[in-house]
């Protein structure tokens, strides 16, 4: 594995939530062009440290920087280069998948044609039938794709995904992967949140463990293979690897 | 602006409220223009039997004191081609009176002893639209507006969505007051249309309109925080709706009512009611003196020998207006000192700021209602001034006399 300057570098960050801490001193690195997965139970701080680094949460203390930019002072530098997708992602249901990409990109400012939009609905694989139709008639699987695709056509040198695969069946999940990984083969970085430990091994170049506010493992994959489920699964679950 | 109008067009919710507005403005611009026509109707109405009437009164007299006596004269406050827009005073001060040559302050406030307020919340004319309602359908546009998407688990991806995303908030709300302005205005242009409204007044209440649901944006935006559950959104600014609208404006009046008492209206009648009655048993030395204070120019004439004389009986009638004079004139400063209050207190009080503008507008205002009373005054003083002589030197009376008549300018063709 090469060795690239980090897209993301958190140091020793402490987050409060209404007024309670919920970060206690996080640190890790995402190399540039590098899957990181942030893996941990409900409640363990992941939701929270995206939020952080897009700016939505302020750091009590230490630090976090994504692409050289200081989260906390150059939120809007940090947005314009970070596509996210939020935890239980809604877009608009009396708008169509084509409608909604068409409003949140060009919010976002970003040039969309509708050849690429197709694209990136068929590499998320949503039913092209569907993609005219308003969403408050789709699946929870079939939004996820939608707001995926949102944060793909982005089109941005970081992704942050907030339990990116939450709703998509079996299917879809290892297509997401794969996804995920041709993503990194483009040189992107991607942050992303999850509980879903096999999958977190099949992508990860990197998996952090996080533990109510701590970083408690960090497991990296070894050289042209992926990070082995077992071990990452006893330390997740607290059980010694066998 | 064009990707949020676009927005703006499918939001069921949003485009439903402002529907409303238009509804309400156009019922509310029909109703006033209605109205409008009806009271010119029978403004066009009572002149026409007004003159028919004094034609054949006069035809039947035998002297100046019986001709004066009995023939009645329209004055009127004919609406003003805005007056649509604002009914104002003209729902609780009358626009109307048919007077002769008597004692005039009671036939001026005897139509108030019969006319209680009844506008105490005020008519459905676009005014009250306007600043009544509107501000309540602007608070259901925007109280969600940056709540709900936060509810729907939007808000973090909206504000993430890198350069557009900082004048969302922004160009939404700019949108959605637009159109309820639109919606409010385009009603009130077209009655304007047809009533024949001036240009500049019609922008003036355009302006106006749209000022004042700027204020309430601004205290959307002010009050309303993201942070909040929409429903506590809404609460807060319901609370502050009826604070502006309601309270405030009921406190202020009330605060000034008490501060500058008025005379009744049915005082000033029954005042000068006594003292016309109470005349017949005075000496009639008592009156005429009483009448030469104002009227020196008649002293040669003014002896009175007969048990009755015409100009002795208007001469008490005159008195009868002197001796109102005091409660007459607190009155009307009273009501004009109330309406200065008023003005100032509109400086805090937005709601009534917006209705009190258009009521000036369409001069349905109070000091428009003083001014009618101030001409309706004039005229009867002409009145007095053209029969006096008639009455003082004896003239004999003659119907083609009469035509010399002085006629009340409404100072507006009906
Ligand atoms: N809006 C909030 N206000 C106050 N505290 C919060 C809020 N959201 C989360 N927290 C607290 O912060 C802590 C971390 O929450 P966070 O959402 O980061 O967890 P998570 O790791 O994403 O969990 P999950 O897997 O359930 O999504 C929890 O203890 C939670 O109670
Ligand atoms: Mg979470």
């Amino acid at each position: 594995m090469t060795i690239a300057a980090p897209a993301i570098v958190v140091d020793d960050l402490h987050v409060s939530r209404a007024g309670s801490p919920v970060l206690h001193g996080v640190s890790f690195e995402v190399p540039a062009g590098s899957v990181y997965a942030l893996l941990g139970g409900n409640g363990a701080g992941k939701s929270t440290t995206l939020l952080t680094l897009l700016g939505f949460l302020q750091p009590s203390g230490g630090s976090a920087r994504v692409l050289e930019h200081n989260v906390a002072a150059d939120t809007a530098a940090v947005r314009q280069s970070v596509a996210y997708l939020p935890e239980a992602a809604t877009l608009y249901p009396h708008l169509s998948a084509y409608e909604n990409l068409d409003y949140f990109l060009d919010l976002a400012g970003a040039g969309v044609d509708q050849g690429a939009v197709d694209a990136t609905l068929d590499r998320v694989a949503l039913q092209a039938e569907a993609r005219g139709r308003r969403m408050e008639t789709y699946s929870k699987g079939m939004r996820q794709k939608v707001a995926i695709a949102l944060a793909l056509l982005r089109d941005t040198p970081v992704l942050l995904l907030d339990e990116p695969t939450s709703g998509l069946d079996p299917v879809a999940i290892d297509e997401f992967n794969a996804l995920v990984r041709s993503l990194s083969d483009e040189g992107r970085t991607v942050l992303m949140v999850t509980h879903d430990v096999y999958g977190a091994c099949q992508v990860a170049d990197r998996i952090g463990l996080l533990r109510r506010g701590r970083m408690v493992g960090t497991f990296d994959a070894p050289e042209g293979a992926r990070i082995d489920t077992e071990t990452v699964h006893s330390a997740f679950t607290g059980r010694s690897a066998a | 602006m064009i990707r949020e109008l676009r927005f703006l067009l499918r939001d069921r919710a949003a485009m439903l409220w402002i529907a409303l507005a238009f509804i309400l403005s156009a019922t509310a611009v029909t109703l006033g223009l209605a109205e409008v026509r009806q009271q010119q109707a029978e403004l066009a109405e009572i002149d026409r039997l007004d003159r028919a009437d004094r034609a054949q009164v006069l035809s039947e007299q035998s002297d100046w004191g019986g001709a004066a006596y009995s023939t009645f004269h329209l004055t009127s406050d004919p609406p003003s081609d805005f007056a649509f827009a604002a009914l104002g005073q003209r729902d609780v001060s009358p626009w109307k009176h048919r007077i002769r040559m008597l004692a005039l302050e009671g036939q001026i406030y005897e139509t108030d002893a019969t006319n209680p307020d009844f506008a105490l919340t005020g008519r459905f004319d676009f005014a009250f639209v306007a600043a009544l309602i509107a501000p309540l359908l602007l608070i259901l546009l925007l109280f969600d507006l940056r709540s709900g998407e936060r509810a729907a688990g939007r808000l973090e991806l909206i504000e993430a969505s890198g350069a557009g995303a900082k004048r969302v908030w922004r160009t939404r709300t700019i949108l959605r007051v637009g159109g309820l302005a639109v919606a409010l205005i385009l009603p009130l242009w077209i009655g304007g249309a047809v009533a024949g409204t001036s240009v500049f007044t019609l922008l003036a209440a355009a302006l106006a309109v749209t000022l004042y649901l700027a204020f309430w944006a601004w205290l959307s935006r002010t009050a309303g925080s993201a942070a909040h559950t929409g429903s506590v959104n809404l609460t807060i600014l319901l609370g502050l709706w009826l604070l502006i609208c309601a309270v405030i404006p009921a406190m202020l009046t009330q605060a000034i009512d008490g501060a500058v008492p008025l005379p009744d209206g049915g005082d000033i009648v029954l005042t000068q009611r006594e003292a016309v009655n109470d005349a017949w048993d005075l000496p009639k030395d008592a009156t005429m003196s009483a009448f030469l204070d104002r009227h020196p120019e008649w002293e040669a004439q003014s002896g009175i020998d007969r048990p009755f004389e015409w100009k002795w009986y208007y001469a008490f009638q005159q008195v009868g207006d002197q001796t109102v004079e005091p409660l007459s004139r607190a009155y009307r400063e009273g009501r004009a000192e109330r309406d200065r209050l008023v003005g100032f207190a509109s400086l805090v009080s937005p709601a009534t700021a917006l209705q009190r503008g258009l009521e000036r507008l369409a001069e349905t205002d109070v000091r428009a209602s003083l001014a009618y009373e101030a001409r309706v005054r004039d005229y009867h003083a002409r009145l007095r001034a053209w029969h006096y002589p008639n009455l003082f030197e004896d003239r004999d009376f003659s119907v083609k006399d009469a035509d010399g008549l002085p006629a009340f300018d409404s100072g507006d063709a009906t």
